[in-house]
């Protein structure tokens, strides 16, 4: 499969094997399929078909049993554990499921942190992220610990956070699954603003107010893309 | 499912806490087995009388160090033991909330925890007290090799039971009360990951923003888990404060014994007489650290004694900086009962104290002008205008006296003063020190039978030479016998210090447990700071500052605590040089480094794992 130069994404395919005592899960089955800059897409389908394991697999979080995964030209399986931090850190933003911030770190903290790990000073890591969570519209509740946030109020945060360091490719897992429809509105909202001003977003859900928003849609199944 | 199957599945599943948990208990167990056995053979009884070696004073010294290493290793292990216990119970509350939700009844549960807790002390307490006897006899069969002869090993079974029942009884009554605790809790709360979370309740809490994220996340992991980080604190001051006192104790201790034997023979001091004389002599000195049968003496013997012509020969010669001369002989004591104020009144009231008891002692007429030695007396020493005066040895005085300046001796027909009670090696320090001029109305011969010179170190060997030729003497080189003594004193010493370090390795365990359970609290935190690109050294970083930050508390504490116990309570007039300062610095420097890195695994362990099973099975 040839590599265009301005795709974000390329996966070839791509599997990935669970082993479960005995048994063998194929969480996922030969998935192709590119994405490119600018793009809004949406990965929908039940849940077990291997939506999260693909974006674990894109964010190199996780690695693929066989096939190939580039993402802004990098081949992330040539690479070790130190170098696919600073990728992440440098041009990855993740919107985990159950929104994953930092118990010990107030909000403002949470959304400075990538940023500081990144090599912004304390202070400019700190303006960023009070602009930021300005901007999803939680100024008020800066210097407030996640287990004082609300689960909307959560998800904001972590958008703050996965855009703090302006990244090239933003991947948000389920981000209106844990949330009831009004609260769920609000991350719309914001996944809306991230279409407008043209990030390349890969997002997963079962939500058709985001499948609306996508550029292109993907439904897997099984593990395996069965429509695009 | 049986009641024995759910505990010793859940301890296999849990494998390496439960032999964290059963290791440390072991170890805790059989240290106090060890010291208390050890205490009970050696530092109470062979130090003393029984086995003849040392003299009371050094006896004294030694015993007091092991009493108070013993009940400080039994305060620190009580203490960790029951840290362990509650850790171990703390991890399983979730389990309680899992099974409560699913409908398990309360006293099953509790049935199942409680189980689970008695047999990993159980185990423990067995093994402990079988690796604490086994350990016993090791060190017994190690300080034979040294030149001890202790022939009785016999256990005290009372203790071991004591000992026993002690670790039994009170793990399983903090465990258990853990466990009661974790019962009552509501299922929803124990299967809340925030439940043991202390948060602060408004927006802002108290550390600076300006402080970097990593010593605010170690700041706060310890806040918010406030109890264990107590616990933990106050476990490892102990044990701190017992290695200070083992280190700083025993060092300062052996310096200052053998400052005291150095200043008890003299340096660079020669002992000059007939043959037979200087013979004697060094077997009376060698008693200390080689305990032997003497052959009678004849210390009256005419031939013995060093001519007026010798002397002035001696004292011609040129290095010859100063001369003691002494008579030797051997006498029974009589203790002569004396009375002590009971009770200052008005009217003041005496009570009689002695008891007529005797003992056989080396009578040393020495003439207190030209004494070269500088015994540590408590009272005084002779003078030039005494007369029947006299300074004893520690042995003799606890041997035979119960308040030796308050009572009086006779030896002969000669009724003397005690002054002072000196710490001397010389015959185990069953001697008498007695103006010299007196010596001729107590046996029938006077002069001297042994003299003391007080040597140019650097033409030794000329000097002794020019004596021997001159004189047809023998000479006796006291350093030499003086180096056998610190030998014997270092090696025991460094035997005894090494106690300590049971406690040493058990708080090493308990460190390395609370940084598991304070790095598993945060496993999910260090998970999502990776997946959002902190590299493992961050990790390392937040687990390193929680870890400085409780053993820099519990080292400050607990090492003036060990120096303090050890300073007030251990020995008299202590001998602290620089060297060794440095060297207990250094000791205890390396002990905090070695403490610092066994707490650092958990961390290490952590950023080997996968970082999605970090963040979402935690």
């Amino acid at each position: 499969m040839e590599t265009k130069a301005d795709m974000v994404v390329v996966a070839s395919s791509l599997c990935k094997e669970y082993r479960v005592s005995e048994h063998v899960v194929n969480a996922l089955k030969d998935v192709n399929f590119e994405v490119a800059e600018g793009e809004f897409v949406c990965i929908y389908g039940p849940s077990g078909a291997g939506k999260t394991t693909l974006l674990n697999i894109i964010g190199g979080l996780d690695k693929p049993t066989s096939g190939k995964i580039i993402v802004l030209g990098h081949d992330l399986l040539s690479y070790d554990e130190e170098f696919l931090a600073t990728f992440r850190s440098t041009y990855i933003g993740f919107v985990f499921q159950s929104y994953n911030l930092i118990s010990t770190l107030t909000a403002l903290e949470n959304v400075a942190f990538p940023a500081e790990i990144a090599g912004f000073s304390g202070r400019k890591a700190r303006q960023r992220a009070e602009k930021l969570l300005k901007r999803v519209g939680l100024s008020h509740r800066v210097n407030h610990f996640p287990s004082q946030l609300s689960g909307g109020e959560q998800q904001r945060v972590a958008f703050a956070r996965a855009l703090v360091n302006k990244p090239l490719l933003v991947l948000v897992d389920e981000p209106t699954g844990n949330l009831d429809l009004e609260t769920g509105l609000e991350v719309v909202r914001v996944l809306e603003k991230l279409k407008s001003k043209k990030y390349t977003v890969i997002v997963s859900t079962h939500d058709e107010r985001i499948v609306q928003l996508a550029d292109r849609t993907m439904r897997l199944q099984n593990g395996s893309i069965t429509s695009k | 499912m049986s009641s024995l199957v759910f505990p010793i599945k859940d301890m296999v599943r849990r494998r390496f806490h439960t032999a964290l948990t059963i290791v440390g208990l072991t170890i805790c167990v059989a240290t106090t087995t060890f010291l208390v056995q050890f205490g009970n053979t050696v530092g109470f009884e062979i130090f003393l009388l029984a086995q003849g070696k040392l003299t009371v004073g050094f006896s004294y010294i030694f015993t007091i160090f092991i009493i108070l290493v013993s009940f400080l290793t039994f305060l620190a292990c009580l203490l960790i033991t029951s840290f362990l216990v509650s850790m171990s119970m703390s991890q399983r509350v979730q389990d309680i909330g899992i099974m409560k939700a699913t409908g398990c009844l309360t006293n099953i549960v509790f049935g199942y925890f409680a189980a689970e807790l008695l047999i990993m002390i159980l185990l423990s307490c067995v093994l402990g007290t079988v690796f604490g006897v086994l350990t016993f006899y090791a060190s017994i069969s190690v300080l034979n090799t040294f030149g001890f002869s202790i022939v009785d090993t016999s256990l005290n079974m009372w203790a071991i039971f004591v000992i026993f029942m002690a670790f039994l009884i009170a793990p399983s009554l903090i465990g258990g009360r853990i466990v009661a605790m974790w019962i009552k809790v509501k299922s929803t709360d124990a299967l809340s990951p925030s439940f043991f979370l202390v948060m602060p309740s408004t927006g802002k809490d108290f550390i600076s923003s300006r402080l970097g994220t990593e010593l605010k996340m170690a700041i706060r992991n310890l806040i918010r888990r406030k109890s264990v980080t107590f616990y933990s604190t106050l476990c490892l001051t102990a044990v701190l404060m017992l290695t200070t006192f083992a280190l700083a104790g025993g060092t300062i201790a052996n310096q200052t014994t053998q400052s005291y034997v150095r200043r008890a023979i003299g340096e660079n001091i020669i002992a000059v007489g007939h043959p037979n004389m200087t013979t004697r002599y060094s077997e009376l000195l060698s008693q200390f650290f080689n305990p032997q049968q003497l052959q009678p003496f004849n210390y009256t013997d005419p031939s013995l004694l060093v001519s007026e012509t010798n002397i002035s020969k001696i004292s011609s010669i040129s290095g010859v900086l100063k001369m003691d001369a002494r008579f030797l002989f051997e006498a029974t004591v009589y203790e002569v009962p004396g009375w002590v104020l009971a009770d200052p009144g008005p009217p003041p009231i005496y009570a009689p104290v002695g008891k007529h008891r005797s003992s056989q002692a080396l009578v040393i007429g020495i003439n207190p002008e030209t004494a070269l030695n500088e015994w540590l007396v408590n009272g005084r020493l002779l003078n030039e205008t005494d007369s029947y005066t006299a300074v004893i040895g520690d042995s003799l005085a606890a041997r035979i006296f119960d308040s030796p300046q308050a009572e009086s001796m006779r030896i002969h027909k000669g009724n003397f003063t005690i002054v002072g009670v000196c710490l001397d090696t010389l015959n185990k320090g069953y001697i008498v020190y007695v103006p010299i001029k007196i010596t001729s109305e107590l046996v029938p011969q006077s002069g001297c039978n042994l003299l003391f010179l007080k040597i140019d170190p650097l033409n030794r060997t000329e000097i002794i030479s020019e004596i021997q030729s001159e004189t047809g003497l023998s000479v006796l080189e006291l350093n030499g016998i003086l180096n056998e003594h610190i030998v014997f004193l270092d090696k025991t010493w460094s035997l005894i210090m090494f106690l300590p370090f049971f406690s040493l390795a058990t708080a090493a365990l308990c460190l390395v447990a609370y940084m598991m359970l304070l790095i598993a609290g945060q496993k999910r935190d260090f998970g999502i700071m990776r997946a959002l690109g902190a590299k493992p050294k961050t990790v390392i970083k937040i687990a390193l500052i929680e870890i400085l930050i409780v053993l820099a508390v519990s080292a400050s504490i607990g090492i003036l605590g060990g120096l303090f116990i050890a300073l007030r309570f251990l020995i008299l007039d202590p001998v602290f040089s620089l060297i060794a300062f440095l060297s207990i610095a250094g000791w205890l420097a390396s002990a905090l480094i070695f403490l610092g890195l066994a707490s650092l695994y958990p961390a290490l362990k952590i950023i080997r794992e996968p970082i999605l099973k970090a963040i979402y099975y935690p």
